[in-house]
């Protein structure tokens, strides 16, 4: 039988920062803009995300990560200019997101910063376009730099901000459970520690 | 199972760094130290928008003159507030967000500058601090301890920082503009003060300190040049650059364990060795009139430089024994001394032979005969200036004789002495702003490190304010 992934195992899978339910943190606060709010939120996953990506690039290299993958059988493809999908290294597919996303959250026009400006109609699925980005770079980085993260003593700060990042979606309806599950040939590895999250509690909900 | 508590997917994983380069291990301590702050902020921040809207709800529940209808538009309001506030934390404040006007002071890591909004034309008062400087003079506790101080308070007493920032190479603190100066380039101006002026710049100094020693921090480099004046000449206090927060980690030991944690070096600590030794040469330690004058006319100088001005410290602060918040009363002191007389106790030709003199500052606390000082002001000196154990504490001082007739509870609000007539809202005339171009530009840094970055993290900071100044 194929061995079970380190993030499963114990006791890594139950590691984290924050302790008890994301609901408190996740929660829209009463009187707030949800685009604000979730607007906020993104930029924070973002920002966070880069910061550990940051950490990980001396492992995540050509060599190293020919294909992005997040399963045994699973390999993100990129969809290029002629609509095309096409294969790319995991350093080069993760630079290309986290360059449109920083690029996304930089121009005001999707991401307005000045006063009594606001959101474009089409806010609401650029997001779940960018969430669905970022949970790749999530899957991959559990799937082929877990030890890593182990060796740098990570992973409660790691899991807690995956986790968050799925309770968030989930309260926000920015999470696809064919995205985080993957298909049954071909499945996403961070699929199952989502489903024993939710069977752990922590998840909100 | 035999043991019985570990799960059969229970695993031993030997960590290991071999092979990792010198970069990763820092970095990954700074993204662990990041996200610790981000969650911690983010707990804060859910529990005080919480506490804001629960506060407003009670209140209005109670109200029973107010419609339900404008009742439900307060509520709108304070949620259109708080979404404002999360847009301006993802709005990257910089440099480029604000216009110098003019620079207004120097300091020892950089200088302080007259700035607009460029959006909406605020005025404010923005300090730029040099990293690289600070990291070498050992300052950043300090610096942390500032931040703190000035993002913790809401009193009318401090400066009120609205946002801090940094860049490779400063950091910068945005706060509100005092356009009155300070009482150093008064001092220097007027040489002395009356008694009647003394008692009300020393009185408010009182409610100030004693502020912030009611927030949890001692502010110890209490001085002249950090005695700043508002738009209707009352006093507020600035620069935490040395104030330390007793109830925080603020200590410079614990931002070493952060390096040494993250490099698994410490860095050699000369200046901190330097600054706290102190050594005894018998020289002479009294003034000529002649020395006086050399003094005060470099004492704008003392105050521009990195070492700056030891005058106002109490003795115990170069001791290694320990101190409280005593050690401001000491300065206060020193600084009324300076209003009556004309230039501080112990001021002398080098900021060495100060030292001398301020550890042994029985032989060499003495008032001159050509000033005439009442009895009561005398007393307030020597009952300030003197042994910590027997300096007078806040309600001593409030009760001294030379305070007769001082209002405390309304202070504030009584007319001040000299009310600084302002031409527009962007008037430095109270500044020495000439002399300023003078000085010669810091050195920039270089680049920074993930090490370095380290030592700054949390600097960055958004005033949520209910007066909606900040926006
Ligand atoms: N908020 C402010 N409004 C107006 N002027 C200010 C303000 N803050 C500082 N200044 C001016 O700039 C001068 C220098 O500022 P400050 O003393 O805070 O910096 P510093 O000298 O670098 O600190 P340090 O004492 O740590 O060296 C002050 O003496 C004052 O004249």
């Amino acid at each position: 039988a194929p061995q079970k992934p380190l993030y499963l195992c114990s006791p890594f899978v139950e590691a984290a920062l924050v302790k008890g339910n994301f609901k408190t943190i996740v929660m829209l606060p009463k009187y707030v803009d949800i685009m604000e709010w979730v607007a906020v939120n993104m930029f924070d996953f973002y920002t966070n995300l880069n910061e550990f990506y940051g950490v990980l690039t001396e492992f995540c290299t050509q060599q190293n990560c020919a294909t992005m993958s997040a399963g045994a059988t699973l390999n993100y493809t990129w969809i290029n200019q002629d609509r095309k999908h096409v294969h790319l290294p995991a350093p080069t597919y993760i630079d290309y997101v986290m360059t449109w996303v920083q690029n996304m959250l930089d121009d005001d026009s999707v991401f307005p910063t000045k006063s009594g400006q606001d959101f474009p109609p089409s806010f609401p699925s650029t997001v779940k376009h960018i969430y669905r980005q970022l949970l790749r770079v999530f899957a991959h980085i559990y799937h082929a730099h877990y030890a890593q993260i182990l060796h740098l003593r990570s992973e409660p700060h790691f899991n807690s901000l995956f986790a968050h990042f799925l309770a968030f979606g989930t309260e926000f309806e920015l999470l696809e459970v064919k995205d985080v599950r993957g298909s049954s040939s071909s499945p996403v590895g961070v699929g199952a520690l989502w489903e024993r999250w939710k069977g752990m509690g922590i998840l909100g909900g | 199972t035999p043991g019985g508590s570990k799960p059969n997917d229970y695993i031993y994983f030997d960590r290991s760094t071999a092979g990792f380069s010198d970069e990763v291990l820092p970095r990954a301590k700074a993204a662990q130290m990041k996200l610790e702050h981000y969650y911690k902020v983010a707990v804060d921040a859910a529990i005080e928008r919480n506490t804001r809207r629960v506060e407003l709800e009670r209140r209005l529940q109670v109200d029973q003159t107010m419609s339900d209808d404008r009742k439900q538009r307060q509520l709108q309001q304070l949620g259109k507030k708080e979404s404002t506030f999360l847009r301006l934390r993802r709005t990257r404040l910089g440099l480029s967000d604000f216009r110098t006007v003019k620079v207004i002071g120097k300091g020892a890591f950089g200088e302080v500058r007259l700035v607009q909004k460029t959006d909406n034309g605020k005025v404010y008062a923005m300090k730029l601090l040099n990293k690289e400087a600070m990291l070498q003079k050992d300052q950043l506790a300090h610096v942390r301890a500032e931040r703190d101080v000035l993002a913790e308070s809401v009193s009318d007493w401090i400066v009120q920082l609205y946002y801090s920032f940094q860049d490779p190479v400063y950091l910068y603190l945005v706060m509100e503009f005092l356009p009155g100066g300070d009482l150093m380039t008064m001092l220097i101006k007027y040489d002395t003060f009356s008694e009647d002026v003394t008692r009300f710049y020393m009185a408010e100094c009182v409610l100030a300190i004693d502020a912030v020693h009611q927030l949890g921090f001692i502010h110890r480099d209490i001085k002249p040049d950090n005695i700043l004046i508002d738009k209707d000449g009352h006093v507020k206090l600035s620069d935490f650059g040395l104030s330390t927060g007793f109830h925080k980690q603020h200590d410079s030991n614990y931002y070493q364990r952060l390096f040494e944690s993250a490099t698994g070096q410490s860095p050699a600590n000369a200046a901190q060795a330097s600054r706290n030794s102190v050594m005894v040469n018998p020289i002479n330690l009294t003034m000529t009139n002649e020395q006086i004058q050399t003094w005060k006319a470099n004492r704008r100088k003392l105050a521009y430089s990195t070492v700056g001005t030891p005058d106002y410290i109490a003795p115990e602060i170069f001791q290694q024994k320990g101190y409280g918040k005593e050690c401001d009363w000491w300065s206060l002191g020193a600084i009324a001394f300076e209003c009556l007389v004309g230039y501080p106790p112990f001021c002398s030709e080098s900021t060495h032979d100060t030292y001398q003199k301020i550890m042994q500052w029985q032989y060499h606390l003495a008032f001159p005969d050509d000033v005439h000082l009442s009895r009561q002001a005398e007393d307030l000196v020597r009952r300030l200036i003197t042994s910590a154990d027997r300096r007078m504490n806040v309600p001593e001082i409030k009760k001294h004789p030379f305070f007769y007739g001082v209002d405390w509870a309304t202070l504030r609000s009584i007319d001040a002495p000299f009310v600084p007539h302002l031409r527009s809202l962007t008037d430095t005339s109270y500044f020495p702003v000439n002399e300023l171009e003078q000085v010669p530009e810091e050195v920039p840094a270089v680049a920074g490190d993930a090490a370095k970055d380290l030592a700054f993290l949390g600097y960055t900071f958004k005033r949520f304010s209910i007066s909606s100044h900040a926006f």
